[in-house]
Protein backbone atom coordinates (compact mmCIF):
# COMPACT_ATOMS: atom_id res chain seq x y z
CA UNK A 1 0.00 0.00 0.00
CA UNK A 2 1.39 3.00 -0.95
CA UNK A 3 -0.91 5.52 0.39
CA UNK A 4 0.23 8.42 2.63
CA UNK A 5 -1.10 7.58 5.77
CA UNK A 6 -2.96 11.21 6.36
CA UNK A 7 -5.32 10.04 3.87
CA UNK A 8 -6.68 7.15 5.51
CA UNK A 9 -7.53 9.78 7.92
CA UNK A 10 -9.16 12.12 5.67
CA UNK A 11 -11.14 9.22 4.02
CA UNK A 12 -11.93 8.39 7.26
CA UNK A 13 -13.11 11.61 8.14
CA UNK A 14 -15.06 12.41 5.07
CA UNK A 15 -16.95 9.11 5.65
CA UNK A 16 -18.08 10.02 9.25
CA UNK A 17 -18.68 13.86 8.28
CA UNK A 18 -16.01 15.28 10.25
CA UNK A 19 -13.82 16.79 7.64
CA UNK A 20 -13.48 20.30 7.31
CA UNK A 21 -13.32 22.35 3.84
CA UNK A 22 -9.76 22.39 3.34
CA UNK A 23 -9.36 18.72 4.52
CA UNK A 24 -12.28 17.62 1.87
CA UNK A 25 -10.96 20.07 -1.11
CA UNK A 26 -6.91 17.96 -0.28
CA UNK A 27 -9.14 14.80 -0.06
CA UNK A 28 -10.40 15.19 -3.68
CA UNK A 29 -7.44 16.63 -4.87
CA UNK A 30 -6.01 13.16 -4.12
CA UNK A 31 -8.99 11.01 -4.78
CA UNK A 32 -8.87 12.32 -8.75
CA UNK A 33 -5.55 10.92 -9.09
CA UNK A 34 -5.45 7.39 -7.29
CA UNK A 35 -7.33 4.95 -8.23
CA UNK A 36 -6.04 3.32 -4.89
CA UNK A 37 -7.64 5.62 -2.94
CA UNK A 38 -10.70 5.74 -4.56
CA UNK A 39 -11.06 1.87 -4.16
CA UNK A 40 -9.87 2.47 0.06
CA UNK A 41 -12.41 4.55 0.44
CA UNK A 42 -15.36 2.64 -1.35
CA UNK A 43 -14.30 -0.20 0.54
CA UNK A 44 -14.26 1.87 3.80
CA UNK A 45 -17.77 3.47 2.91
CA UNK A 46 -18.93 -0.25 1.86
CA UNK A 47 -18.28 -1.57 5.41
CA UNK A 48 -19.40 1.52 7.60
CA UNK A 49 -22.47 1.44 5.57
CA UNK A 50 -22.85 -2.33 6.91
CA UNK A 51 -22.47 -0.96 10.20
CA UNK A 52 -24.74 1.44 10.06
CA UNK A 53 -27.38 -0.66 8.65
CA UNK A 54 -27.01 -3.39 11.66
CA UNK A 55 -30.65 -3.47 13.12
CA UNK A 56 -31.67 -2.15 16.86
CA UNK A 57 -33.10 -4.55 18.69
CA UNK A 58 -36.29 -3.98 21.12
CA UNK A 59 -35.28 -4.70 24.74
CA UNK A 60 -37.29 -7.48 25.77
CA UNK A 61 -41.03 -5.88 26.47
CA UNK A 62 -40.87 -6.87 30.58
CA UNK A 63 -37.30 -5.26 30.72
CA UNK A 64 -38.94 -1.68 31.61
CA UNK A 65 -41.15 -3.00 34.43
CA UNK A 66 -37.95 -4.35 36.06
CA UNK A 67 -35.99 -1.69 35.57
CA UNK A 68 -38.89 0.58 37.01
CA UNK A 69 -39.16 -1.79 40.33
CA UNK A 70 -35.49 -2.99 40.97
CA UNK A 71 -34.85 0.85 41.17
CA UNK A 72 -35.14 1.48 45.31
CA UNK A 73 -37.86 3.46 46.23
CA UNK A 74 -36.77 6.77 47.99
CA UNK A 75 -39.27 7.77 51.44
CA UNK A 76 -41.41 10.09 50.25
CA UNK A 77 -43.92 11.39 52.66
CA UNK A 78 -47.49 10.13 51.16
CA UNK A 79 -49.42 13.19 52.04
CA UNK A 80 -53.22 11.44 51.69
CA UNK A 81 -54.32 8.05 51.75
CA UNK A 82 -54.35 6.62 47.79
CA UNK A 83 -57.70 7.33 46.05
CA UNK A 84 -59.26 4.16 45.86
CA UNK A 85 -57.96 3.55 50.00
CA UNK A 86 -60.08 6.19 51.47
CA UNK A 87 -62.98 5.42 48.24
CA UNK A 88 -63.45 2.08 50.45
CA UNK A 89 -62.13 2.70 53.69
CA UNK A 90 -65.44 2.26 55.11
CA UNK A 91 -65.86 -1.05 57.03
CA UNK A 92 -69.35 -2.44 54.90
CA UNK A 93 -67.82 -0.86 51.67
CA UNK A 94 -64.75 -2.30 52.69
CA UNK A 95 -65.12 -6.02 51.01
CA UNK A 96 -66.77 -5.24 48.19
CA UNK A 97 -64.35 -2.21 47.83
CA UNK A 98 -61.52 -5.23 47.84
CA UNK A 99 -63.11 -6.97 44.90
CA UNK A 100 -63.66 -3.93 42.92
CA UNK A 101 -60.09 -2.72 43.34
CA UNK A 102 -58.85 -6.03 43.05
CA UNK A 103 -60.75 -6.73 39.68
CA UNK A 104 -59.75 -3.19 38.54
CA UNK A 105 -56.39 -3.49 39.69
CA UNK A 106 -55.83 -7.20 38.09
CA UNK A 107 -57.10 -5.89 34.87
CA UNK A 108 -54.47 -3.04 35.14
CA UNK A 109 -51.86 -5.84 35.79
CA UNK A 110 -53.16 -7.74 33.47
CA UNK A 111 -53.66 -5.79 30.08
CA UNK A 112 -51.61 -2.74 30.72
CA UNK A 113 -47.50 -2.35 29.45
CA UNK A 114 -47.14 0.49 32.02
CA UNK A 115 -47.90 -0.44 35.38
CA UNK A 116 -48.16 2.94 37.10
CA UNK A 117 -46.22 3.26 40.52
CA UNK A 118 -49.31 4.77 41.35
CA UNK A 119 -51.16 1.93 41.36
CA UNK A 120 -49.09 0.14 43.78
CA UNK A 121 -50.70 3.06 46.39
CA UNK A 122 -53.85 1.42 45.98
CA UNK A 123 -53.15 -2.06 45.38
CA UNK A 124 -53.96 -2.87 49.18
CA UNK A 125 -57.27 -4.77 48.37
CA UNK A 126 -55.71 -6.95 45.66
CA UNK A 127 -54.32 -9.90 48.25
CA UNK A 128 -57.03 -9.69 50.14
CA UNK A 129 -59.16 -10.24 46.81
CA UNK A 130 -57.27 -13.08 45.35
CA UNK A 131 -56.87 -14.75 49.18
CA UNK A 132 -60.94 -14.61 49.88
CA UNK A 133 -62.45 -18.08 49.00
CA UNK A 134 -66.06 -16.46 47.18
CA UNK A 135 -63.96 -14.65 44.79
CA UNK A 136 -60.57 -16.73 44.62
CA UNK A 137 -58.89 -17.40 41.21
CA UNK A 138 -57.70 -21.26 40.67
CA UNK A 139 -55.05 -22.25 42.90
CA UNK A 140 -52.36 -24.58 42.18
CA UNK A 141 -50.68 -24.98 45.76
CA UNK A 142 -49.85 -24.05 49.08
CA UNK A 143 -46.65 -24.39 50.81
CA UNK A 144 -46.29 -24.54 54.64
CA UNK A 145 -42.75 -23.01 56.26
CA UNK A 146 -42.72 -23.82 60.51
CA UNK A 147 -39.70 -22.74 61.43
CA UNK A 148 -38.22 -20.93 64.24
CA UNK A 149 -37.54 -17.75 61.68
CA UNK A 150 -40.32 -17.98 59.82
CA UNK A 151 -43.54 -19.27 59.50
CA UNK A 152 -46.85 -18.88 57.42
CA UNK A 153 -47.75 -20.04 53.58
CA UNK A 154 -47.52 -18.95 50.23
CA UNK A 155 -49.95 -19.95 47.69
CA UNK A 156 -49.71 -20.36 43.58
CA UNK A 157 -52.96 -19.02 41.96
CA UNK A 158 -53.28 -17.90 38.66
CA UNK A 159 -55.66 -15.57 36.22
CA UNK A 160 -54.87 -16.05 32.78
CA UNK A 161 -51.54 -15.70 32.04
CA UNK A 162 -50.77 -14.23 35.07
CA UNK A 163 -49.36 -16.34 38.17
CA UNK A 164 -49.96 -15.10 41.73
CA UNK A 165 -47.56 -16.08 44.14
CA UNK A 166 -49.30 -15.07 47.87
CA UNK A 167 -47.08 -14.72 50.65
CA UNK A 168 -48.92 -14.84 54.42
CA UNK A 169 -45.61 -14.92 56.50
CA UNK A 170 -44.65 -13.79 60.00
CA UNK A 171 -40.64 -13.31 60.53
CA UNK A 172 -38.86 -12.99 63.90
CA UNK A 173 -35.75 -11.57 61.72
CA UNK A 174 -35.00 -10.24 58.23
CA UNK A 175 -35.79 -13.23 55.85
CA UNK A 176 -34.69 -13.53 52.60
CA UNK A 177 -36.76 -15.32 50.27
CA UNK A 178 -35.75 -16.06 46.59
CA UNK A 179 -38.51 -17.57 44.15
CA UNK A 180 -36.73 -18.81 41.29
CA UNK A 181 -38.37 -19.84 38.00
CA UNK A 182 -36.73 -21.38 35.61
CA UNK A 183 -38.86 -21.19 32.46
CA UNK A 184 -37.70 -17.82 31.03
CA UNK A 185 -40.62 -16.51 29.04
CA UNK A 186 -41.79 -15.82 32.54
CA UNK A 187 -41.23 -12.26 33.10
CA UNK A 188 -42.03 -10.07 36.64
CA UNK A 189 -45.23 -8.11 36.05
CA UNK A 190 -46.05 -6.79 39.29
CA UNK A 191 -46.13 -6.91 42.97
CA UNK A 192 -48.55 -5.85 46.12
CA UNK A 193 -48.50 -5.70 49.52
CA UNK A 194 -51.05 -5.21 52.11
CA UNK A 195 -49.01 -2.73 54.26
CA UNK A 196 -47.35 -0.38 52.46
CA UNK A 197 -43.99 -0.80 53.69
CA UNK A 198 -42.13 -3.76 54.99
CA UNK A 199 -41.24 -5.80 52.29
CA UNK A 200 -38.21 -5.16 49.30
CA UNK A 201 -38.26 -6.63 46.27
CA UNK A 202 -35.17 -6.96 43.41
CA UNK A 203 -36.51 -8.85 40.16
CA UNK A 204 -33.79 -10.04 37.93
CA UNK A 205 -33.78 -13.22 34.87
CA UNK A 206 -35.29 -15.92 36.56
CA UNK A 207 -36.14 -14.93 39.93
CA UNK A 208 -37.23 -12.63 42.59
CA UNK A 209 -35.54 -11.49 45.34
CA UNK A 210 -37.63 -10.26 48.73
CA UNK A 211 -37.13 -9.39 52.13
CA UNK A 212 -39.17 -9.12 54.90
CA UNK A 213 -39.73 -8.58 58.66
CA UNK A 214 -42.47 -9.21 61.05
CA UNK A 215 -46.12 -10.04 59.90
CA UNK A 216 -46.55 -9.45 55.87
CA UNK A 217 -48.51 -10.33 53.14
CA UNK A 218 -47.79 -9.14 49.97
CA UNK A 219 -48.06 -10.91 46.46
CA UNK A 220 -46.07 -11.21 43.15
CA UNK A 221 -47.20 -11.32 39.92
CA UNK A 222 -45.57 -13.32 37.26
CA UNK A 223 -46.47 -13.47 33.82
CA UNK A 224 -46.40 -16.65 31.96
CA UNK A 225 -47.08 -15.51 28.66
CA UNK A 226 -47.59 -19.55 26.84
CA UNK A 227 -49.71 -20.46 30.38
CA UNK A 228 -47.18 -23.63 29.69
CA UNK A 229 -46.93 -25.46 33.31
CA UNK A 230 -43.95 -24.07 35.52
CA UNK A 231 -42.78 -24.56 39.40
CA UNK A 232 -41.12 -22.31 41.32
CA UNK A 233 -38.71 -23.26 43.43
CA UNK A 234 -38.89 -21.16 46.91
CA UNK A 235 -35.81 -20.64 48.99
CA UNK A 236 -36.05 -19.15 52.56
CA UNK A 237 -33.11 -17.84 53.90
CA UNK A 238 -32.30 -16.25 57.44
CA UNK A 239 -28.36 -15.24 58.46
CA UNK A 240 -27.27 -15.85 55.31
CA UNK A 241 -28.30 -19.68 55.98
CA UNK A 242 -31.11 -21.63 54.24
CA UNK A 243 -33.64 -22.14 56.41
CA UNK A 244 -35.87 -24.01 54.01
CA UNK A 245 -36.89 -24.95 50.69
CA UNK A 246 -39.79 -25.86 48.78
CA UNK A 247 -41.50 -26.13 44.87
CA UNK A 248 -45.07 -24.70 43.82
CA UNK A 249 -46.07 -26.48 41.00
CA UNK A 250 -48.83 -24.71 37.78
CA UNK A 251 -50.35 -26.50 35.32
CA UNK A 252 -52.74 -25.17 33.13
CA UNK A 253 -55.14 -28.71 34.31
CA UNK A 254 -55.03 -27.86 37.90
CA UNK B 1 -44.25 21.05 24.49
CA UNK B 2 -40.32 20.32 24.77
CA UNK B 3 -39.12 17.06 26.91
CA UNK B 4 -37.77 18.37 29.81
CA UNK B 5 -33.30 17.69 29.27
CA UNK B 6 -31.65 14.77 30.71
CA UNK B 7 -29.58 17.07 33.24
CA UNK B 8 -33.36 18.63 34.38
CA UNK B 9 -34.59 14.96 34.40
CA UNK B 10 -31.49 13.88 36.52
CA UNK B 11 -31.86 16.98 39.53
CA UNK B 12 -35.93 15.59 39.37
CA UNK B 13 -34.05 12.14 39.61
CA UNK B 14 -32.04 13.16 42.88
CA UNK B 15 -35.21 14.39 44.53
CA UNK B 16 -36.79 11.44 44.02
CA UNK B 17 -39.02 11.66 41.31
CA UNK B 18 -39.64 8.60 39.89
CA UNK B 19 -41.26 10.18 36.86
CA UNK B 20 -38.34 11.23 36.04
CA UNK B 21 -36.40 8.33 36.05
CA UNK B 22 -38.99 6.66 34.31
CA UNK B 23 -38.28 9.22 31.37
CA UNK B 24 -34.78 8.53 31.46
CA UNK B 25 -35.59 4.62 31.10
CA UNK B 26 -38.27 5.33 27.91
CA UNK B 27 -34.79 7.61 26.48
CA UNK B 28 -32.17 5.18 27.20
CA UNK B 29 -33.17 1.94 27.38
CA UNK B 30 -33.01 1.04 24.30
CA UNK B 31 -29.76 2.29 23.50
CA UNK B 32 -28.37 0.85 26.60
CA UNK B 33 -29.22 -2.63 25.64
CA UNK B 34 -28.50 -2.73 22.06
CA UNK B 35 -24.98 -1.27 23.03
CA UNK B 36 -24.76 -3.93 25.82
CA UNK B 37 -25.84 -6.59 23.11
CA UNK B 38 -23.44 -5.56 20.55
CA UNK B 39 -20.92 -5.57 23.03
CA UNK B 40 -22.00 -9.09 24.23
CA UNK B 41 -23.95 -10.68 21.72
CA UNK B 42 -26.50 -12.29 23.56
CA UNK B 43 -29.56 -11.11 24.50
CA UNK B 44 -30.03 -12.30 28.09
CA UNK B 45 -26.39 -10.86 29.00
CA UNK B 46 -27.47 -7.42 27.32
CA UNK B 47 -30.90 -7.43 29.81
CA UNK B 48 -28.86 -8.35 33.01
CA UNK B 49 -25.90 -5.72 32.15
CA UNK B 50 -28.86 -3.03 31.06
CA UNK B 51 -30.28 -3.90 34.81
CA UNK B 52 -27.08 -3.13 36.41
CA UNK B 53 -26.30 0.30 34.36
CA UNK B 54 -29.58 1.94 35.77
CA UNK B 55 -29.24 0.16 39.09
CA UNK B 56 -26.16 2.08 39.20
CA UNK B 57 -27.32 5.41 37.75
CA UNK B 58 -30.32 5.11 40.59
CA UNK B 59 -28.01 4.48 43.20
CA UNK B 60 -25.07 6.68 42.51
CA UNK B 61 -27.58 10.39 40.72
CA UNK B 62 -25.61 11.96 43.25
CA UNK B 63 -22.35 11.29 41.86
CA UNK B 64 -23.40 12.57 38.56
CA UNK B 65 -21.29 16.22 37.18
CA UNK B 66 -23.73 17.79 35.29
CA UNK B 67 -21.73 19.74 33.25
CA UNK B 68 -20.86 16.29 31.64
CA UNK B 69 -23.37 15.04 29.36
CA UNK B 70 -25.90 12.22 30.70
CA UNK B 71 -25.43 10.42 27.98
CA UNK B 72 -21.74 10.01 28.79
CA UNK B 73 -22.17 9.15 31.98
CA UNK B 74 -24.74 6.18 31.24
CA UNK B 75 -22.84 5.02 28.00
CA UNK B 76 -19.37 4.80 29.73
CA UNK B 77 -21.07 2.87 32.60
CA UNK B 78 -22.71 0.86 29.81
CA UNK B 79 -19.49 -0.08 27.96
CA UNK B 80 -18.08 -0.86 31.54
CA UNK B 81 -20.18 -2.74 32.48
CA UNK B 82 -20.09 -5.15 29.72
CA UNK B 83 -16.56 -5.29 29.91
CA UNK B 84 -16.73 -6.54 33.18
CA UNK B 85 -19.22 -8.88 32.20
CA UNK B 86 -17.32 -10.22 29.75
CA UNK B 87 -14.30 -10.36 32.42
CA UNK B 88 -16.60 -12.05 34.84
CA UNK B 89 -17.82 -14.57 31.79
CA UNK B 90 -14.27 -15.07 30.44
CA UNK B 91 -15.34 -13.92 27.43
CA UNK B 92 -12.72 -10.42 27.34
CA UNK B 93 -10.56 -12.05 25.07
CA UNK B 94 -11.57 -11.64 21.59
CA UNK B 95 -12.97 -14.76 19.22
CA UNK B 96 -10.83 -16.19 16.58
CA UNK B 97 -12.77 -15.82 13.33
CA UNK B 98 -14.08 -19.59 13.34
CA UNK B 99 -15.39 -19.62 16.92
CA UNK B 100 -17.09 -16.15 17.00
CA UNK B 101 -21.19 -16.63 16.52
CA UNK B 102 -23.85 -15.22 16.83
CA UNK B 103 -26.37 -15.85 19.40
CA UNK B 104 -29.61 -17.83 18.50
CA UNK B 105 -31.98 -15.78 20.30
CA UNK B 106 -35.71 -14.69 19.03
CA UNK B 107 -34.65 -11.42 17.67
CA UNK B 108 -31.68 -12.42 16.55
CA UNK B 109 -34.00 -15.18 14.32
CA UNK B 110 -36.37 -11.84 13.59
CA UNK B 111 -33.41 -10.44 11.98
CA UNK B 112 -32.39 -12.97 10.09
CA UNK B 113 -30.15 -10.86 7.76
CA UNK B 114 -26.96 -12.92 6.69
CA UNK B 115 -24.86 -9.64 6.54
CA UNK B 116 -26.08 -8.06 10.13
CA UNK B 117 -25.90 -11.35 11.68
CA UNK B 118 -21.51 -11.73 10.06
CA UNK B 119 -21.02 -8.31 11.17
CA UNK B 120 -22.40 -8.88 14.63
CA UNK B 121 -19.71 -12.23 14.48
CA UNK B 122 -16.96 -10.05 13.04
CA UNK B 123 -17.58 -7.72 15.88
CA UNK B 124 -16.40 -10.62 18.40
CA UNK B 125 -13.61 -11.10 16.81
CA UNK B 126 -11.84 -8.00 17.51
CA UNK B 127 -10.96 -6.41 21.18
CA UNK B 128 -13.77 -5.36 23.70
CA UNK B 129 -12.04 -1.50 23.16
CA UNK B 130 -11.99 -1.62 19.86
CA UNK B 131 -15.58 -2.63 19.88
CA UNK B 132 -16.41 0.00 21.86
CA UNK B 133 -15.54 2.37 19.66
CA UNK B 134 -17.71 0.74 16.65
CA UNK B 135 -20.40 0.78 19.13
CA UNK B 136 -20.44 4.29 19.72
CA UNK B 137 -20.01 5.42 16.19
CA UNK B 138 -22.22 3.47 14.21
CA UNK B 139 -24.92 2.04 17.06
CA UNK B 140 -24.85 5.11 19.30
CA UNK B 141 -24.31 7.47 16.71
CA UNK B 142 -21.75 9.46 18.75
CA UNK B 143 -19.49 11.92 16.66
CA UNK B 144 -15.48 11.54 17.58
CA UNK B 145 -15.83 14.51 20.01
CA UNK B 146 -18.73 12.22 21.98
CA UNK B 147 -16.91 9.20 21.75
CA UNK B 148 -13.91 10.84 23.07
CA UNK B 149 -16.04 12.17 26.06
CA UNK B 150 -17.60 8.90 26.47
CA UNK B 151 -14.01 6.78 26.66
CA UNK B 152 -12.21 9.73 28.14
CA UNK B 153 -9.34 9.28 25.48
CA UNK B 154 -8.42 12.00 23.03
CA UNK B 155 -10.05 12.25 19.84
CA UNK B 156 -6.82 11.19 18.18
CA UNK B 157 -6.76 8.32 19.76
CA UNK B 158 -10.47 7.90 18.46
CA UNK B 159 -9.91 8.62 15.13
CA UNK B 160 -7.03 5.83 15.17
CA UNK B 161 -8.60 3.35 17.37
CA UNK B 162 -12.00 3.50 15.07
CA UNK B 163 -9.76 3.56 11.99
CA UNK B 164 -7.55 -0.03 13.36
CA UNK B 165 -11.21 -1.69 14.53
CA UNK B 166 -12.36 -1.22 10.73
CA UNK B 167 -9.58 -2.64 9.16
CA UNK B 168 -9.93 -5.75 11.39
CA UNK B 169 -13.95 -5.88 10.62
CA UNK B 170 -13.11 -5.55 7.29
CA UNK B 171 -9.88 -8.27 7.37
CA UNK B 172 -12.40 -10.96 8.97
CA UNK B 173 -15.48 -10.03 7.02
CA UNK B 174 -13.02 -10.75 3.59
CA UNK B 175 -12.12 -13.98 5.02
CA UNK B 176 -16.04 -15.11 5.79
CA UNK B 177 -16.67 -13.70 2.06
CA UNK B 178 -18.99 -11.18 3.39
CA UNK B 179 -17.48 -8.08 2.00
Amino acid sequence: MTIDPKYFELIQADIDGEIDDAGKAELESFLADSEEGRSVYEQLETLCRSLDGMPSIDPPQHLRHVLLNQAPVKAAPQPSPGFLQRLFAGPILGYVGMFAAGVALTLTLVDSDQISRGAFDDVTGLVGTIADSEFAVPEHGTISVDKSEVAGTVTLRSTGPILIVDFDLSARQPVEIVAAYSDKTIWFNGFAQLESSGTSIAAETGAVTLNMDGKRRYAVYLNNPGIRPATIDLRFMADDQVIHEAQLSFSEAD
Amino acid sequence: MNEPDDTKLMERCSNGDRQAFEMLLARYEKPVFNAAYRMLNSPDDARDVTQTVFLKVYEHLDQYDPKYRFFSWIYRITLNESINWLKKTNRLDALDGDTADTASGPEQEASNEQLSEGMQAALMTISPDYRSVIVLKHLLGCSYQEISEVLEIPEKKVKSRLYTARQLLQETLIQRGLH
